[in-house]
């Protein structure tokens, strides 16, 4: 039988400046952590992964991969298993999970690649070429990242609403979006409701999801969905928090409702099943662990008739096309997929990855499909580590 | 949903197996010439199908399907003799069962429901749902044994199991680690004799 015995494990931490400041409820940021992650093989393929890039993270990440030298990549689930049988056996959390699903994915693109198979094919086919992604729009335009108290002096002054419609004009005619995300600072129910109405007006067919990340409690929420019901949005994301609230939220509204907060490991899934507490699971590949746990929330999310659909940050070219590959092989996966990495004012891949008429196109080679470039990583990088026996 | 490979060709037989029963035996013909077998004896062609694909995929490949759905939870299954009835192939009907908390172990015939990747869903709703599978081989051939050992390797849980309805009362089945779907056609000398069209 082939085995894919793993020899090394690369660690890069990375930061890349953003193109400009993005504010939500939860940060104003200027750039992205992350951690690249290079898995080789005895055969001499190396696979590629990628997750959180917190200090944190990238010393979990040399901790695991010690674990993991010596064993077979084609075997992901004796992998998964090595660090723990149940959530009980997970001693760190998000962090845990996070640490994981890079190995996973370094994992899945070294399998995939020493089959002579894309990921698509070997998650389950690869049934799409294009996928429709999504723009990501701040909750205010501003000149860097400014503190919580300049931000809301900016949202105070409502006029200002009209920079975010412009922007996303400008996503629209420069690479065709028709998908947008508005993130909120959860600060003036007044702002989002006049921006959304402007946005609506200024897109009419676009679609366009609102994304608070549940800093509005529930009455303020429920009240502020209700009033945004007629505009048709695409989903309220994570409108106010726990699971109890939105689901209560999403019985007052007509319209779907998103979570990427509240179902975001396997145990919530029947709690948010059985309290009908969410239109669309929007699963973040980092927070569920990995491929084989994304793949199985999909399923499990729709045959209860919640719709799948894949989140993202700011993440790097690697993560990014990983997404493309989930969403072409899972005919679960009907909405835009999340991405930020156009945002990046750079990328550690040699191939361009596009936005192009609002979509991406999924790369053609084996596994991802896609290639580390090292000049650009090491322009990028912060520190790096080889795990090796 | 089949397996992920390029079929050229596709062909079914009927044959008769040493018990006297009928047999329906498939052949997929990968586009890149590798040829991958499946069967049922319930005379439903599209699980033999689907069977072949993805014996075909995991013989181009050199992996054994395990390798092909993402890994294995064990090494060996567990194998009891049961009489209990395999729940029906509703899938609806399976769903409310399972929210309304009417089972423990699914007992699931995947002959009966047709596909690995419907086994797949199941399996993935019976761990959200913290439930285990038992795979029932209705003729406890060693064809059908074969198959739920592979298939039984990917699911996860303790009380993961493969049922017959006659035999001994307990064993252990080995996971073969063969390309494919690891399954020994040559228990059946009817096999060998199969005329395939080119």
């Amino acid at each position: 039988m082939t085995t894919l015995s793993v020899v090394a494990i690369r660690l890069t931490r990375v930061s890349i400046p953003l193109t400009m400041a993005h504010a939500g409820s939860m940060y104003v940021i200027q750039k992205t952590e992350r951690t690249v992650i290079e898995l080789l093989l005895e055969n001499g393929i190396t696979g590629l992964g990628e997750t959180w890039g917190t200090p944190d993270v990238y010393a979990l990440a040399q901790r695991y991969a010690r674990d993991w030298l010596g064993r077979d990549a084609l075997d992901r689930i004796a992998l998964r298993e090595a660090l723990g049988k149940s959530s009980y056996d997970n001693r760190f959390g998000r962090n845990g999970l996070a640490t994981l699903a890079g190995l996973d994915l370094a994992a899945w693109d070294a399998t995939a690649r020493s089959l002579n198979m894309s990921l698509a094919e070997l998650i389950g086919g690869r049934k799409r070429e294009s996928i429709d992604v999504v723009s990501t729009l701040p909750a205010a335009i501003l000149p860097r990242a400014v503190s919580r108290k300049e931000l809301t002096d900016h949202l105070d002054v409502l006029s200002n609403t009209k920079l975010v419609v412009q922007f996303a004009l400008e996503q629209q005619r420069k690479s065709g979006f028709r998908s947008f995300k508005l993130k909120s600072a959860a600060y003036s129910p007044e702002w989002d409701w006049k921006l959304l109405n402007e946005l609506r007006e200024a897109m009419p067919r676009a679609r366009i999801r609102f994304d608070p990340n549940a800093n509005y409690g529930a009455a303020t929420a429920t009240e502020l969905c209700r009033r945004l019901d007629p505009l048709g949005l695409e989903f309220f994301e994570d409108p106010t928090g726990e699971l109890e609230g939105i689901a209560r939220l999403k019985a007052a509204v007509k319209t779907p409702v998103a979570t990427n907060m509240w179902v975001v490991r396997d145990e919530h899934l029947v709690p948010a099943i059985r309290r009908q507490a969410v239109d669309v699971v929007l699963g973040d590949l980092f927070m569920w662990g990995g491929i084989d746990a994304w793949r199985r929330m999909a399923r499990v999310a729709h045959a209860y008739g919640m719709k799948p659909a894949l989140h993202s940050v700011y993440e790097t070219g690697i993560a990014t096309v990983a997404n493309l590959h989930l969403a072409s092989a899972l005919p679960e996966v009907e909405y835009p997929n999340d991405s930020g990495l156009h945002f990046l004012s750079s990328d550690v891949l040699t191939e361009p990855q596009e936005v192009r008429d609002g979509a991406m196109r999924l790369p053609t080679g084996l596994g991802l499909g896609v290639t580390l470039d090292r000049s650009k990583l090491e322009n990028v990088t912060l520190e790096g580590a080889e795990i090796r026996a | 949903m089949a397996a992920p490979v390029s079929i050229a060709h596709t062909h079914v037989h009927s044959v008769r197996i040493a018990s006297g029963a009928e047999a329906l035996v498939a052949r997929v013909l990968a586009a890149g010439g590798t040829a991958g077998f499946g069967f049922t004896l319930n005379l439903d062609a599209g699980v033999a199908r689907d069977m072949a694909a993805w014996d075909a995929l995991g013989r181009s490949k050199g992996v054994p399907l395990f390798g092909l759905l993402g890994g294995s939870y064990r090494k060996a299954i567990k194998a009891f003799k049961d009489e209990l009835p395999a729940i029906s192939p509703d899938w609806t009907a399976l769903r409310k069962d399972i929210l309304d908390g009417r089972h423990e172990l699914l007992r699931i015939d995947p002959f009966a429901w047709g596909s690995v990747e419907m086994v797949q869903t199941i399996a993935a709703v019976a761990q959200a749902f913290d439930l285990s599978i038992a795979l029932l081989a209705p003729n406890a051939h060693p064809w059908e044994i074969q198959y739920c050992a592979a298939l039984a390797a990917t699911l996860k849980g303790e009380d993961t199991r493969i049922i017959v309805r006659s035999g001994s009362a307990f064993s252990s089945i080995p996971v073969s680690e063969n390309p494919g779907m690891g399954i020994d056609w040559s228990v059946e000398p009817s096999f060998s004799k199969i005329q395939w069209q080119s």
